[in-house]
């Protein structure tokens, strides 16, 4: 039977059975989806200071189609063109007058006196009914995503569906013992997406499970590559920064070094704990993989309940010498039928989970278009490579329209071996910023990325 | 399907073409596509395991390299030269420079060989007596009887292909210097060097100074290559250009005994006194000499400023007279001479992608141009843009400090070439400049374009190093004169 979806309430799609979304004819659904974006243009465009200002610059005053939005998707990098020096200086002020123009809630009202981190600035936008996730970039600036109480129904349901989907475990039912091994709390997209639904997903905190039980400082990471340079120069002491977080900098330097043991040490001990137990572990591909190895090394074998699921990703960045098999080696040592995996970016709250074909299938509500190397939209149609671009119709509070950094191959036809329908992503994701320089072309012109990695290479790292 | 090009290994006067069964394909995905000998198969033909070898080019004096090198430069005329036609036609497909401007830096290969800079260049380096003969230290005893002599020795030259006048440049020293040269080309400019040792080889095939040159290309990091190469036995000294990519392959051969000359990248800036607001003339003095340095080679240069700081307070009026100037630095990149600097080819995605997403910010900056075109951004406070690591394609920041000392600190090893707007603020910083690590100052004006044009040979020695006298060895022999 069809399901009704409502344009003007993409916030209750997630709610639906994702059999029946994947269900939606092509037509059907790119007619509701349009509905919807028109509805999400209507309210935005004027709302959303940066918004208004693309829109003005791009002479966009009306969607017709659904490429009418991809040049006023905000590039990825917009969530984060202020100067880093604001945030280094942590001149709240300024930050906030920023983070204005990127949602429709008005943060001038907001009480700024006493603040002291960047951590208690998000915590006072948050007591008054923000979201902030940040992303990280390596260079310790971070992308903001300005999301609030508002956009929490939608992002919820979806968290609870693609995880279903994804693992054929509904969370809604059956709440497992989780395993991550990263911080506890954060305000980086994934630790935060973690502890916000442990409820939902877990059935509480005490059921999460998380390498270090301690807090993902934000600071720690705005203030890493200052802090590095000044400790060259021996100049830590004059960045007057808190002692305090002088030394949990020292501590997750430590921590940094003896990781890879720690990880061992965790994943064997929950090994033993949760032994005939249902569980669900995440963690990257090379945590995983470490464990696994360390484990089967020392003949050990998991014997969780049936229905445990493995939830993974992030590819095997800094792991060299692993062999070619290391996901059957993670498969036979957690005793599951496969490693389930998910496709998504912090801008973007509806996460693809991948099918059985090995596809990464986005829900409705999340408009799929592909950007080509000259800005154009890229046909919705066969199967085409490009820059991912979404619409994010779940977002209540912010503009969903968000050209990422990932280059993808999407298969628009609806024909999927799987059996579910709607474009779908294929699994040989690349970060366009990972692309360059690969080409064994030798230059005299440093970019100080360049010249950095030299550095590193001097110092004999 | 693009051409596929055929390159040829040389080696010491013979050349070596690819064959059935003897080759092997690079390139395709950005750069030309091109097919070469198999390199493992050569490698004795790469290398000269024997030093004794040297005593050929040794026992020649200086004047008759110096003669050989002039005789080649006429013969490097692009539109005489069918090698040279090849590799011009390579490295507009391979490189990062548009056809204009490859041109005019190739018509300047035959000057590169002039007889008389060449023999003044020497002189003024290593000086030729000590190239041709053992030196005594002094006229009496003890240094009477210590005799120096600067020594050619088996280089090997990891170059870089950002401009094609590195290959030449190379092939310049190498001679210089009279040492066996084994030149690994790049893939951004695998046929320039090649092109110019192929004419030699046309030229006379025996002589000492062809006999000691080998060229090949093959991939960077190939360790079977770099293990067979860099050996004492076989390697004296390395010039290496290129940043971690060509360093790490070579690192772990790395022993004492192998000397490295690294050319690792830079990155150059401009500073900028008051006394450019002055009036609409110093502004647009300036503002053309900012042009001039950002707009040279396409910013594609190590010695291309990229960021400028500029001494100015950040309230509105001086925001709004910094911006003038970053108007007027916009209509001289508008105005330069093709020959000089041109729109580039196509976009920089990425780059255009981040001044896009700081435009919407007026709070911060200001922003005019493309990465076509070129740009000017104005930071409406004192910081660089954050991207300012990927600035190229003519894009320059400018910054306004209230206290141009504040910059210091970001002057280091990588700080090749600074422009200065006036004189008399170079000789006010020129010191904290040099010890920090700047290598060169240059005065920024509207003249300043035919400087930076003989500037190419005239601001050695390059990176702050004293490249000519390190590519040598110094020996010494002790003891009365037999």
């Amino acid at each position: 039977m069809p399901i009704s979806l409502l344009p003007e309430s993409p916030g209750g799609w997630p709610e639906r059975h994702h059999d029946d979304l994947f269900a939606m004819p092509r037509k059907e659904r790119e007619a509701v989806q349009l509905a919807a974006l028109k509805l999400r243009f209507e309210r935005c465009r004027n709302r959303i200071p940066a918004l208004k200002t693309l829109a003005d610059k791009q002479g966009v005053e009306r969607i017709e189609r659904v490429e009418d939005v991809l040049p006023i998707c905000f590039d990825h990098r917009v969530l984060k063109n202020y100067p880093l020096t604001i945030l280094e200086n942590r001149d709240f002020a300024k930050l906030t007058t920023w983070l204005n123009k990127l949602t429709m809630h008005d943060l001038t009202k907001v009480d700024l006196s006493g603040l002291t981190t960047v951590d208690s600035w998000i915590a006072r936008l948050e007591s008054y009914g923000m979201i902030i996730g940040t992303s990280s970039g390596t260079t310790g600036k971070l992308s903001f995503v300005a999301r609030s109480l508002d956009d929490l129904p939608g992002w919820r349901a979806t968290w609870m569906q693609q995880s279903t989907a994804g693992t054929g475990i509904n969370p809604r039912s059956t709440k497992l013992p989780t395993f991550t091994p990263a911080y506890r709390t954060g305000n980086q997209m994934a630790i935060k997406n973690g502890s916000m639904f442990e409820n939902e997903m877990c059935g509480g905190p005490q059921h999460r499970h998380t390498l270090y039980d301690m807090h993902m400082s934000s600071d720690l990471m705005v203030l890493s590559g200052k802090m590095q340079a000044a400790e060259e120069k021996g100049e830590l002491d004059k960045l007057n920064i808190d002692p305090e977080l002088i030394a949990q900098r020292r501590q997750l330097i430590e921590q940094g070094r003896r990781r890879a043991h720690d990880v061992e040490v965790w994943f064997d001990k929950l090994v033993r704990d949760f032994r005939g137990q249902q569980v669900r572990i995440g963690g990257l591909f090379s945590d995983l993989y470490r464990a696994a190895q360390a484990g089967t090394d020392k003949g050990i074998k998991c014997e969780f309940a049936p229905g445990t699921v493995v939830v993974s990703g992030g590819g095997m960045k800094g792991f060299k010498g692993a062999p070619d098999n290391w996901r059957e080696i993670i498969i036979d040592f957690f005793g599951v039928d496969r490693i389930c995996q998910s496709y998504g970016f912090s801008e973007n709250m509806g996460n693809a989970p991948m099918c059985s074909a090995g596809y990464y299938h986005f829900f409705p509500y999340t408009i799929v278009m592909l950007m080509g190397p000259n800005g154009e939209a890229l046909p919705r149609e066969g199967v085409q490579k490009g820059r991912m671009t979404v619409h994010d119709l779940l977002a209540e509070s912010v503009w969903g329209g968000v050209v990422s950094g990932d280059e993808v191959t999407v298969h628009f036809e609806d024909d999927c071996a799987c059996g579910w329908k709607g474009p779908r992503v294929e699994n040989s994701i690349r970060r366009y910023s990972e692309m360059e320089g690969g080409d064994d072309k030798i230059t005299c012109s440093g970019s100080a990325k360049a010249y950095d990695e030299f550095m590193d290479y001097v110092a004999g790292q | 399907m693009s051409k596929i090009y055929e390159i040829p290994i040389l080696s010491r006067g013979r050349v070596i073409m690819p064959s059935e069964g003897d080759s092997v394909e690079y390139g395709g995905r950005t750069g030309a596509r091109f097919r070469c000998p198999n390199p493992h198969k050569h490698v004795h033909d790469l290398v000269l395991g024997d030093a004794g070898k040297l005593q050929d080019l040794h026992d020649m004096p200086m004047s008759k390299v110096l003669d050989f090198l002039a005789a080649l430069g006429p013969r490097l005329k692009l539109s005489e030269n069918p090698y040279l036609q090849d590799s011009f036609e390579m490295a507009i497909e391979a490189g990062g420079l548009t056809k204009p401007l490859m041109t005019q830096l190739y018509e300047r290969l035959p000057s590169m060989f002039d007889r008389k800079s060449l023999e003044a260049r020497v002189e003024k380096a290593i000086g030729i007596k000590y190239l041709d003969s053992w030196v005594p230290q002094g006229e009496t005893e003890p240094a009477a009887s210590i005799r120096v002599r600067a020594v050619g020795c088996r280089q090997f030259h990891i170059t870089a292909g950002n401009v094609p006048i590195t290959a030449p440049g190379t092939v310049i020293s190498g001679s210089l210097t009279k040492s066996d040269c084994l030149i690994k080309t790049p893939s951004n400019d695998p046929l320039t060097a090649n092109a110019v040792v192929r004419t030699m080889i046309d030229m006379d095939p025996s002589h000492p100074v062809t006999k000691h040159f080998a060229v090949a290309y093959w991939k960077g990091g190939d360790a079977f290559m770099d293990s067979e190469i860099i050996r004492t036995s076989r390697i004296d000294k390395i010039t290496a250009w290129g940043g971690m990519a060509s360093m790490q392959h070579i690192q772990k051969y790395l022993v004492p005994g192998l000397d490295l000359v690294a050319m690792n990248p830079k990155f150059s800036l401009s500073i900028v006194g008051k006394e450019a607001f002055e009036s609409d003339a110093t502004m647009r003095e300036a503002g053309a000499g900012l042009a001039n340095a950002a707009g040279k080679f396409n910013q594609t240069a190590c010695s291309s400023t990229r960021i400028v700081y500029v001494e100015s307070d950040t309230d509105e009026d001086s925001i709004q007279r910094l911006i003038q100037l970053g108007e007027y630095v916009y209509e001289s990149l508008q105005n330069l001479p093709e020959y000089f600097s041109t729109p580039a080819d196509k976009p920089n995605p990425e780059l255009e992608a981040e001044m896009r997403a700081i435009e919407s910010e007026d709070d911060f900056y200001w922003v005019k141009g493309d990465t076509v075109k070129g740009a000017v951004v104005v930071s409406k406070f004192d910081g660089k843009v954050d991207f300012a690591g990927e600035l190229t394609n003519r894009v320059v920041n400018l910054i306004p400090l209230t206290d141009l000392a504040s910059m210091l600190g970001e002057i280091n090893d990588r700080s090749q070439t600074i422009g200065v707007y006036p004189a008399s603020l170079r000789v006010r910083l020129r010191d904290q400049l040099a010890i920090r690590g700047a290598q060169r100052m240059l005065l920024l004006s509207s003249q300043i374009r035919d400087a930076v044009e003989e500037g190419a040979v005239a601001a050695l020695p390059h990176d702050g190093n004293e490249t000519l006298r390190r590519q040598v060895r110094w020996m010494i022999d002790q003891g009365p004169e037999a």
